[in-house]
């Protein structure tokens, strides 16, 4: 979108005979400004909350912060150096992959489901449809704290379910071991972002006009085959846009997480995001050089997807 | 017409953004003026666990009992829990907006930065004269003091005894074998869900670790004042704590995700065979009615002679908006008999001033502190006058846990490189 000033009436009908010049060129040089004065303030927000917190950010990336809280001075390139020796990026970074593809995947192909099921004429459709905004109504946080509550070791309702049900012998400590505390932060995570990713379908499925339908059916197409060559083809910008925003908001997520496990034992289920979070307790600085690289990386994310999707194809 | 409209808009965007500025403006001209001012601010922890012990009430006693015998003096009060007060005192360092007095639970990274007003500075003789003799030695670095104890704990052994019976284990055990042993029988009779608490979690990672390492003849720093968190023997202990605690089942499946107050919530419920534990446990497990019994921790072959101590602090900025004599004024205020004593036996503490440690014992309402007071000369403490020690307790309370799951040369190894680097830094 690109901003064109309006021909401003003060160049039209600059000069008007008896004016003394300096007002007039004053008057001209506020209309040159066209439509500024009127977006200032929404740019000047901007360049507050989103741009100065950046600069901010990778200035502190730069700098040395003692444990207290006291600038101490540059430490050059030090801070990534340090980041980039810790035993433990390796595999949180990997770990932050996995979380977002696993996530991203899932609630992708379930709001598929569940769109198309929503988009069908039944009974009740009003109700489940209101239904499905519940998780996305509630506050991460809380959905989050509701179930670690529930997955508690003692008290947890999921277990006394589960051990009823006789899936398990005992009760178990789902969070506290990495490779139990990952599919359940994971289910949740999947089980926040449906409603979004659902809507965002189910507004792409009925932007498909119905003779598209009548004339495949005439066609003798079967069920799958409109599906495969009319509905997701024609559902692919919803798709796209949904797997965007899920991915940034996926790779980005930290409630959940910090939540359920803190990340821990140790940083065993932290990503990238908590790891950042838990590297402020020791030093600012480091933890600031790990959010420039979580930026960057949420950056390269995006565009490597927008590329092979061939985002503009259909443009 | 069009014009105008726009110069409006323009004008009262300048006249907004000018307001705003003044209001700025002047908020930093007050402070300045207040600058060797009468008003002291007083950020303190909250030890309390629930509104009837918590330790705003106390301070805002002081406060206003100081007000009333100092006319012209302001104490502002802000009391902050324990999870947040770290990072509530980091943002107010990084904003220039320190506080006056800070009660909290270390001080010497503060030191490190210069931040701290020295103890003679703004405590009279005569009240610094009073602090408890070693935990005025651990508020020296390098000789100078800069830490004010504030109130000390020590650990000791608990068990329920009711479990005990139970498990039909009539000797309290002083070595790891014996706690071992009676881990086992706690565990086969069903005595206790949780035969020992071992609490690994980021909550207090530090001294569960210390307590076992001592026992071994480890810890974190030699005698030379060097750290020594991967040593053999702190290695082995946690090799001894995977092999005969964790592996077999007989704590919590995963203690590095096992906060401490998890734990003492466990043996109050009566959950728990066995565990260490501080003051705060004996009204804990009173209220949970559970018939409890106290001993030294058992080490690998004799109990520990000398237990863990922790003790919190209390220290004055320099570049607090107060001058030095109302916060000497106000120290000397708050450092009496009667505030201490109260203060302590709202938590089960100790006090580390001699009169008040004195009047305390002296009370038989904290008989059953007996042992904790006798354990406090000799107590072992973290090393909190070395500048670096925070980062690295920090470090150990992140994935010091993982010594008990993975390999512990591996994660000792990580956490010696890291305290090494820190040491480095603050040289």
């Amino acid at each position: 979108m690109s901003l064109k000033a309006p021909p401003s009436p003060a160049e039209t009908g600059g000069g008007r005979g008896g004016r003394a010049p300096r007002p007039v060129s004053r008057r001209s040089g506020l209309a040159r400004l066209g439509p500024l004065p009127w977006i200032a303030p929404v740019i000047l927000l901007i360049l507050f909350v989103v741009v100065w917190p950046v600069v901010e950010l990778v200035r502190t990336s730069f700098l040395n912060i003692s444990i207290s809280g006291k600038n101490r001075g540059s430490a050059g390139t030090d801070k990534y150096k340090k980041l980039f020796e810790e035993t433990d990026l390796g595999a949180v970074l990997i770990w932050t992959v996995i979380w977002t593809v696993v996530v991203v995947a899932l609630t992708m192909l379930i709001s598929l489901a569940l769109a198309q099921l929503f988009n069908q004429k039944f009974p009740g459709r009003t109700i489940t449809r209101w239904a499905l905004i519940a998780p996305w109504a509630a506050s991460v946080l809380m959905t989050a704290i509701g179930f670690k509550w529930m997955l508690n070791q003692t008290a947890g309702v999921l277990n006394t379910l589960m051990m009823d049900l006789g899936f398990i012998d005992g009760p178990q400590d789902w969070l506290g071991k990495s490779s139990t505390a990952w599919p359940w932060m994971m289910a949740v995570a999947i089980f926040v972002s449906l409603p979004f990713t659902t809507y965002t379908l189910l507004a792409g499925l009925q932007t498909i006009p119905g003779e598209v339908y009548e004339a495949s059916r005439i066609d003798g197409a079967g069920t799958w085959q409109t599906y495969r060559h009319i509905t997701l083809p024609m559902l692919r910008p919803a798709f796209l846009i949904g797997v965007v925003i899920n991915l940034i908001n996926v790779f980005n997520s930290f409630p959940i997480i910090w939540a359920m496990t803190q990340g821990g034992p140790g940083y065993d289920t932290s990503t990238s995001m908590v790891f950042m979070y838990k590297l402020k307790e020791t030093d600012i600085g480091e933890s600031a050089a790990m959010s420039v690289v979580n930026f960057a990386l949420v950056v390269v994310l995006v565009l490597i997807f927008l590329k092979v999707s061939r985002w503009n194809e259909e443009d | 017409m069009r014009n105008r409209v726009i110069a409006t808009g323009a004008a009262t965007l300048v006249m907004a953004l000018g307001l705003s500025a003044c209001g700025g403006d002047g908020d930093g001209g007050g402070g300045d003026d207040a600058k060797g001012g009468k008003t002291i601010k007083v950020v303190a922890a909250d030890y309390g666990t629930s509104a009837a012990d918590a330790s705003k009430p106390f301070w805002d006693k002081v406060a206003k009992d100081f007000e009333a015998a100092n006319k012209g003096y302001k104490v502002e009060v802000q009391v902050i829990n324990w999870t947040d007060i770290d990072k509530t005192v980091k943002t107010m360092i990084a904003s220039g907006n320190v506080p006056d007095i800070l009660q909290t639970g270390g001080y010497a990274d503060k030191v490190a930065d210069d931040l701290l007003y020295k103890v003679d500075d703004v405590m009279s003789p005569k009240t610094s004269a009073n602090l408890s003799k070693g935990f005025a030695e651990a508020g020296k670095v390098k000789g100078t003091a800069y830490g004010m104890p504030w109130v000390a704990s020590t650990r000791t052994f608990f068990y329920n005894k009711k479990a005990f019976a139970t498990a039909g284990i009539t000797k309290v055990p002083t070595t790891w074998a014996e706690v071992a042993d009676a881990a086992k029988k706690l565990k086969e009779k069903k005595a206790a869900e949780i035969p020992y608490a071992l609490p690994l979690g980021p909550e207090e990672t530090q001294g569960e670790t210390l307590m076992w390492e001592m026992g071994n003849g480890g810890g974190y720093k030699d005698d030379a004042g060097k750290y020594t968190i991967n040593s053999p023997q702190n290695v082995e202990t946690f090799k001894w704590l995977q092999d005969n605690l964790v592996k077999p089942g007989l704590t919590y499946p995963n203690p590095a995700s096992t906060d401490r107050k998890t734990a003492f919530a466990d043996f109050a419920a009566g959950k728990v065979g066995m565990m260490n534990g501080h003051p705060s446990v004996i009204k804990m497990a009173e209220e949970g009615k559970v018939e409890f019994g106290m001993a030294k921790i058992p080490g690998k072959t004799a109990p520990l002679e000398s237990t863990l101590g922790v003790g919190d602090w209390t220290m004055a900025f320099q570049d607090g908006k107060a001058g030095k004599d109302a916060v000497k004024k106000f120290l000397d205020f708050t450092y009496t008999k009667d505030n201490l004593v109260k203060f302590a036996s709202m938590y089960n503490f100790m006090p580390v001033t001699t009169d008040a440690s004195e009047a305390m014992q002296a009370d038989p309402k904290n008989a059953k502190l007996k042992d904790f007071f006798a354990a406090l000369p000799t107590a072992k403490f973290y090393p909190v006058n070395d500048t670096s020690w925070d980062v690295v307790s920090a470090e150990i309370k992140k994935t010091g846990g993982k010594a008990a799951s993975d390999d512990p040369k591996t994660v000792l190894d990580d956490l010696q490189k890291k305290a090494e680097e820190a040491a480095k830094a603050v040289k």
